[in-house]
């Protein structure tokens, strides 16, 4: 669960722009590259289907897949279900990573406090959270709290643990440097410890954020009366397939998005990262 | 904290008493890392501390910053025992220790901005002391887009702009190629010899330890390493450092000096090759 970010003074990002500079592939043709794939997988695909090779009915023509997106786009059908799944999403990111990074400073700091809850952590973060699931529903009920509460879990271990990690792989130096400065324990958080751990937090909350979506999408799938995975289960009911790669497609766009947000936050608050501001 | 013990401070700005310091292997036993150092340095006085590899000069110098504190014997700076850091030193590490994360104006500024100075008048003094280390013009740069050197005057810059009594230095130049080390020697006399400031200097370069010092320290072959001698550099001040190794009292001192150091140099040397043919 930890994901090793990249460090101030590493080589990877070197490295990177070693190969870069020597194969020397402009972003233009990577672009046209991109392009070409897609269309060739979507195209064969399409093709395939029609000419009968590949069974419609498990995968439904591309076209048509698109024009079930637009129909759901266009009618305003999927947006009351969209909104639902991002309310769920929001509030199960934000109070999981509120309180994966409280916890995670806490415990980093006071030793004491994270060897009693160590174990505990563990065997919590051992469980398949999908589990939770039907529990969670019984307990908050069909409405959107059963939802944000199975996300909780999922987001409040990856942050919890890549903070802790992040705060305990600071840089000794820095911490005695700040002290000998003058750094109370407030100062030493807020001048080293957040800083040092925020690339650790922010390779956490890209994923984070993937599975804020996953706990909304898998817990409405499980029992709901709105949102983006109950129209699914919906679809997936009358064997609409095109309905489910509609859905898929849609949740898809609205993943990325988030992403390239998260990436322009990270880029402006890690700016002084070699890889990135030189 | 009664009048007396105020009324009448202890001359020395770094004073350890009989300091031991033990650490617990991984293993579960033991080592000492040093035993039973005595070093007092008065104020205004600059002393280096040289040792074989492994001696616990680090050591040393972490218990007069209060960064560690000593298994037993005491470390007192002005008459007072220190308990936690000792807030009238500075530190320069051999590291970089520089926050990534903040341009080289916030890295200097940062003693004076945590102790409640204004960002205005912090910045105003920052470059004040930015120009004083050359570094003016790079003022807004990251220390990732700084040379090793000019990481190094920023460093300087950081730890004097607070105005230590006492400057604590862990080998701060070693990382530096030969021609920028002796430049930054240079400055480095030049920035103290107007300003009063105890120095403890921690190098495994004989040379610069005679050149920069009043007083060299020897440190005996670790582990549980102790004081094995002290000599007074007697060389008038001020030294032009860049021609201080042909000066024949240079030359004298270093030769007695090191005749004792070498001792403790090849005993660390033979202890290590011992624990290898053990391995063998």
């Amino acid at each position: 669960m930890t994901l090793a970010p990249a460090q101030p003074n590493a080589s990877p990002a070197a490295q990177r722009r070693a190969t870069k500079k020597r194969t020397e592939p402009s972003n233009f043709s990577i672009r046209m590259g991109q392009l070409a794939l897609t269309v060739a997988v979507l195209g064969s695909w399409e093709l395939l289907a029609r000419a009968g090779i590949i069974d419609e009915f498990f995968f439904p023509l591309p076209s048509d897949i698109l024009i079930t997106v637009w129909e759901w786009v266009s009618t305003g059908y999927v947006f009351p279900h969209l909104w639902i799944t991002m309310q769920e999403a929001v509030l199960a990111f934000f109070t999981g990573a509120a309180v994966g990074l409280i916890l995670g400073f806490l415990l980093a700091r006071v030793r004491i406090l994270e060897r009693l809850f160590d174990p505990f952590l563990k065997i919590f973060n051992a469980l398949p959270r999908v589990v939770l699931a039907p529990i969670f529903l019984l307990w908050f009920g069909l409405g959107i709290w059963s939802k944000v509460a199975f996300g909780f879990t999922l987001v409040f271990f990856i942050v919890f643990f890549n903070t802790l990690e992040g705060v305990k792989s600071v840089d000794r130096v820095l911490v005695d440097n700040a002290k000998m400065l003058g750094a109370t324990e407030r100062q030493l958080l807020r001048h080293v410890f957040i800083p040092s751990a925020l690339t650790w937090i922010f390779s956490s909350l890209h994923i984070s954020v993937g599975f804020a979506i996953t706990g909304a999408v898998v817990g409405e799938y499980l029992g709901a009366s709105a949102g983006v995975g109950y129209a699914i289960a919906q679809a997936q009911g009358v064997f609409d397939t095109e309905g489910v790669f509609a859905g898929m497609f849609i949740l898809m766009i609205v993943v990325l998005i988030i992403d390239i947000l998260v990436n322009r936050v990270e880029r402006h608050l890690l700016r002084w990262r070699p890889n990135q501001s030189g | 904290m009664t009048h007396p013990v105020q009324a009448e401070p202890s001359p020395y700005a770094v004073d350890l008493t009989g300091c031991t310091k033990e650490f617990a292997t991984p293993g579960g036993g033991s080592y000492f890392a040093v035993r039973d150092i005595d070093l007092k340095v008065e104020p205004g006085r600059f002393v280096s501390i040289v040792g074989p590899t492994g001696s616990g000069k680090s050591t040393i110098l972490n218990m007069a910053a209060g960064l560690l504190s000593p298994t037993s014997g005491t470390v007192k700076s002005f008459g007072t025992r220190i308990d936690g850091v000792n807030r009238r030193a500075s530190y320069m590490f051999q590291q970089d220790a520089l926050l990534p994360w903040k341009s080289v104006i916030d890295n200097v500024s940062l003693g004076l901005t945590m102790a409640g100075v204004s960002k205005a008048d912090a910045y105003s003094e920052s470059r004040r002391w930015l120009e004083k280390v050359g570094m003016k013009n790079f003022a807004d740069r990251y220390p990732h887009q700084l040379s090793g050197g000019m990481r190094k005057r920023t460093a300087v810059a950081q730890a004097w702009i607070v105005n230590p009594d006492i400057l604590l230095m862990d080998e701060p130049f070693s990382a530096l190629d030969v021609q920028t080390r002796q430049i930054m020697e240079n400055e480095l006399l030049q920035l103290w010899g107007e300003s009063g400031k105890a120095v403890v200097f921690i190098t495994h370069d004989l040379d610069e330890a005679i050149a920069l010092s009043d007083e060299v320290i020897i440190l005996g072959a670790g582990p549980g390493s102790t004081v094995v001698g002290s000599y007074e550099i007697t060389i008038p001040r001020p030294r032009d450092l860049l021609d201080i190794r042909d000066d024949p009292k240079f030359v004298e001192l270093h030769r007695e000096i090191w005749g004792r150091l070498k001792v403790e140099v090849s005993r660390t040397y033979a202890s290590a090759q011992d624990e290898e043919s053990d391995v063998a």
